[in-house]
């Protein structure tokens, strides 16, 4: 091209302001509701009798509203706001931006209603059902849509550290999100996970771990990394660093999704992955928080001054904390203390409120003055956010460590010399905990109360100045600067990547191999990162170019990242699942459930019982002692989705069936206390009035059937229905004779009949054995008497 | 731009030794290269080396053993120091003597309590259980009988199995305090029947 023209670019700046206006009032909703739930933990009362409100139910609502709502769309204004700065262009589509904003909103609102209605796929974080599952993924590919387009178009030679955090978020999230919800509807408000048992686990965990890592991890570090430096006016500390922890997160924290998974059923080699890849974390995260905290160099002065540096160092050493803390829990042996307990509430929450609360305030304080073109409403009013924040962030992680641990020393202490419980009543444990509970209210109160002020704070700033766009002057130069450089298979197939492929290729052999190939995956291993840094030390100044080149050609990078990041689930979920059933099932197979236990389940799920019941006896002998003989993978396999859980604030149920009478379980779910004095269990009257949903069973047991859980192929919907009343009139008259009187259709029969069904199955060991026997005694009997073995008289 | 002029302090400053920075600016943003903190690498390579380490060890030395077959051999331990520790609890007229004694019934009483009390009540009257004060011993009313209810449950009528959880130490005292609570004579003529 010939001529340098001069054009100036405004960028979209008021999507950046409608997004940031959502995530502040989200922000409200979402912490309101964990400060509600967290008061239901301690004032059963606080659940009010009313399903919409109580906790199984408002805790999915929690998490979503706190996760997708309130980051979801601070990270979206940070991401549009940086993007178009650091491409030097206007974001690529309004309409696709307006189909992102309201798209987005309109699941909030869907999730915000379906949520307390008890519409749940029982999956954490993933509880939202099939339709708003699929929203969620169009308008996050809208989002990916006008993301790359934008990256596209840009009059900017490279990408910056920045976007590539935002390129790793958007793929990595894609397919996270994808292949958890998979899912075979029933109806149009529910659906079955095709996964189960042991494989949704996995899978769940792989999402779950990852939904942390890529949804409230990487796209946060993108916005570190430009608005750190923009606040502090310093250079970012280290370039290299970048590099290296970049990649190395996005390589390992897909692997580490089994730690929430240890010293359960789950097969031990990827219990090891998942602990041995949590451990490998802990560098690369530091490096994001060294080269945050460490830009800040040079700039501590305002730290005293300025309340976004305040928030933003203060997010940076949570993000530190956190990530400290994770590698410690993942280790096998701290995990069987912690796991189940409230240390990983107090765990996530330092991660939550510290890193992610605290890096939007700080984003939302720098952001506001620039949007409206005024200056901050209230420079104390944020100084006072901050400490009332600080405050509350500590009061709560440091009650969950003290409440967590002692729980979890109360439950796997014995006596005797190691031969019985020492306490053997799990309400004691949680009688034990409640201060803590209490504090953690104050905590969550106090934190929720600095975002209310931020809120007013925002909004006088908003008032007190005008709406602004930002401008950039492009010349026609820098078209051509960009354009260079872009094509070239090399620029993305070269040594680096080839010697990566080498090296992670004897990795994998030494995981897989035993014996001569594992031998021969070392011995590739260590060759070839031998041969690798020969080659660097030779030529090193190439390939800091060939990174150069990367950054200038957004496909590659973006496939290099895809792979990086899918790597670690394809090795553990591929042969998860492609494993035949029946030989993983470790001489225990599961019961199919009758049709009225299957709807009882669904009501367990629906309930959001999984919230605080476990249904997984861990390889540990206290565990044993409890609850009973640890969990076999035969044993859930059939269960769409698993319901291993992730937290105990009651007993594990694992093999609950069988153990309490049927009326029990009646007086328990009318009132807990009436049985258990002192639980915090919500009643469940409505249970007592409600209808199962009967009809929708044949529809369930299709799609179970398609699953693969073996029910009778002919089996029509009067045979289900027979089914249904035959073993609900069981019930019902087995209740009658304890004076506890209820009628066959109603939810509490089901609910019954599913809660006496958990653990049940059969012994296949046993099976074998007299399979085994009996051909070999057809066998002998065709055999003429004088040839018998002796051993058969 | 004004924000060019902002940063140009950092580009006066004299860096140490092996730090540059970066020519390249993105929207005023700049960048150093400087080396890698060594304590940093090391966490790095310590990790990944513990890593290797650990899978070798773990699942190609001969003496690992696998997690289950840990809480296995566990478990047989905890089994063999039980029976160690075992009394004759086919031993009738012991439970009755334990019946009198004061530590042992008052042990009972705590463990009772803290347990049975939500279904057998706070007087032993019964509720979704039995009443363990009328006479009726459904499940055998020698006290072997009452030990071995409570040790091993009664399947599928809401009587569970607490020997795991509580031990037999613990479930001779219940026993004990359950037996305080009743007449010997007529338990004992109940047992003629109902053994």
């Amino acid at each position: 091209m010939s001529g340098v023209k001069q054009q100036t670019i405004e960028y979209d700046d008021k999507s950046v302001r409608w997004f940031m206006v959502a995530s502040v009032i989200w922000s409200l909703v979402g912490l309101g509701a964990g400060v509600l739930i967290a008061s239901q933990l301690n004032f059963w009362r606080m659940n009010f009798d009313m399903p919409w409100l109580t906790f199984g139910r408002l805790r999915p609502l929690h998490t979503n509203a706190a996760i997708f709502a309130f980051v979801g769309n601070m990270m979206f204004a940070g991401i549009y706001y940086s993007t178009q700065r650091l491409c030097r262009c206007r974001t690529a589509s309004n309409l696709l931006t307006w189909i992102h904003f309201w798209g987005w909103q309109f699941i909030i609102v869907c999730a915000a209603i379906t949520l307390p209605l008890g519409y749940s796929r029982g999956k954490e974080y993933a509880e939202l059902i099939w339709p708003i599952n699929i929203m969620v993924a169009v308008i996050w590919l809208v989002f990916a849509a006008n993301f790359f387009w934008t990256l596209a178009k840009r009059n900017e030679k490279s990408l910056y550290v920045a976007i590539w955090f935002y390129i790793a978020t958007i793929v990595t999230v894609t397919m996270l999100y994808v292949v958890n919800h998979l899912s075979l509807p029933t109806s149009f408000l529910h659906s079955y996970p095709i996964f189960g048992g042991v494989q949704d686990a996995l899978v769940q965990w792989w999402y779950g771990h990852n939904a942390v890592a890529f949804f409230l991890t990487t796209p946060i570090l993108g916005i570190m990394y430009y608005f750190i430096p923009k606040a502090a006016n310093r250079p970012v500390y280290s370039y290299r660093l970048s590099v290296i922890h970049f990649w190395s997160l996005v390589f390992i924290y897909i692997w580490a999704g089994p730690h929430h998974l240890l010293n359960t059923a789950l097969p031990p080699w990827l219990q090891s992955l998942g602990m041995l890849f949590s451990l490998m974390l802990w560098a690369p995260s530091w490096g994001g928080m060294l080269n945050g905290l460490l830009t800040l160099r040079g700039a501590w002065d305002k730290l005293r001054t300025d309340p976004v540096i305040k928030f933003f160092a203060a997010g940076v050493t949570f993000y530190g904390m956190a990530t400290f803390e994770g590698p410690l829990l993942s280790i096998k042996s701290v995990n069987a203390l912690s796991h189940y307990t409230d240390w990983t509430i107090g765990h996530v929450h330092g991660g939550t409120l510290g890193w992610n609360g605290f890096m939007a305030a700080g984003m939302f304080y720098w952001l506001a003055p620039r949007l409206w073109n005024t200056k901050l409403y209230s420079q104390n009013m944020a100084n006072m956010h901050f400490w009332l924040g600080m405050v509350g962030i500590l009061l709560y992680v440091a009650s969950m460590w003290v409440s967590g641990i002692m729980q979890g020393l109360m439950l796997n202490a014995t006596a005797e010399g190691g031969t019985v419980l020492q306490y053997p009543v799990f309400l004691d444990t949680l009688q034990a905990i409640r201060p803590m509970m209490l504090t953690r209210v104050v905590g969550g109160g106090l934190y929720l109360i600095g975002f209310f002020m931020m809120a007013f704070n925002l909004y006088k700033t908003a008032r007190a100045g005008e709406p602004v766009n930002g401008t950039v002057q492009v010349t026609s130069a820098m078209d051509e600067l960009a354009g260079k450089d872009r094509n070239g298979f090399h620029t993305f197939v070269n040594a680096p990547i080839v010697y990566s492929f080498l090296i992670l290729g004897g990795c994998f052999i030494m995981i897989f191999g035993s014996g001569a190939s594992f031998l021969a995956g070392i011995f590739i291993t260590a060759v070839f990162t031998l041969v690798a840094i020969a080659h660097f030390e030779v030529s090193g100044a190439k390939w800091s170019d060939w990174y150069d080149q990367l950054l200038k050609h957004g496909f590659g990078f973006t496939i290099l990242t895809i792979i990086a990041a899918a790597i670690g689930g394809a090795i553990q979920i591929i042969p998860t699942v492609t494993v035949q059933r029946a030989s993983n099932i470790e001489g225990h197979l599961q019961i199919p459930y009758t049709p009225l236990e299957l709807a009882g389940r669904d009501i367990y799920v629906s309930e959001g019982c999984y919230n605080c019941h476990s249904q997984m006896i861990r390889t540990m002998v206290p565990e044993v002692m409890r609850y009973g003989d640890y969990s076999r993978l035969g044993e859930s396999i059939y269960d769409h989705p698993f319901q291993w859980g992730s937290k105990r604030t009651g007993p594990d149920l694992a093999r609950e069936g069988g153990k309490r009478s049927d009326d029990w379980h009646f007086y328990h779910m009318l009132n807990p206390r009436d049985i258990s004095p002192g639980s915090n269990m919500p009643s469940y009257p409505w249970l007592f009035e409600k209808q199962a949903d009967f009809k929708a069973l044949p529809s369930k047991i299709d799609a179970m059937r398609m699953l693969g859980v073996p029910y009778d192929m002919n089996l029509s919907p009067e045979e289900i229905q027979a089914e249904y009343d035959a073993q609900a009139v069981d019930i019902v008259d087995r209740l009658a004779e304890k004076g506890a009187y209820t009628e066959p259709d109603k939810q509490i029969v089901a609910l019954i009949a599913y809660l006496q069904k958990l653990g049940t199955y059969e012994d296949t060991t046993k099976k074998e054995e007299e399979k085994a026997a009996e051909e070999q005694s057809e066998l002998f009997s065709a055999l003429p008497a004088e040839t018998k073995p002796v051993s058969a008289n | 731009m004004s924000e060019e002029h902002e940063q140009s302090d950092f580009h006066k400053e004299k860096l140490p030794e092996g730090v540059v920075l970066k020519e390249h600016s993105y929207d005023g943003i700049h960048e150093y290269d400087q080396k890698l903190p060594r304590w940093w690498l090391l966490t790095l390579y310590g990790a990944i080396i513990f890593s290797g380490l650990y899978w070798m060890v773990t699942y190609h030395y001969e003496g690992s053993k696998t997690p289950t077959e840990r809480v296995d051999d566990r478990l047989a331990e905890i089994a063999a120091i039980r029976l160690a520790n075992s009394i004759d609890v086919t031993d009738n007229a012991l439970f009755w003597e334990m019946s009198e004694s004061p530590q042992f019934v008052s042990a009972g009483e705590a463990t009772y309590k803290s347990i049975c009390i939500t279904c057998h009540g706070a007087n032993l009257e019964g509720g979704i259980g039995f009443n363990l004060v009328d006479g009726e011993w459904v499940h055998g009313a020698q006290p072997s009988s009452i030990y071995n209810t409570v040790y091993n449950g009664v399947p599928n009528t809401g009587m569970q199995a607490w020997g795991s959880q509580l031990g037999q130490k613990r479930i001779t005292e219940v026993v004990a305090y359950v037996l305080s609570k009743n007449d010997r004579s007529v338990m004992e003529a109940a047992a003629e029947t109902n053994p």
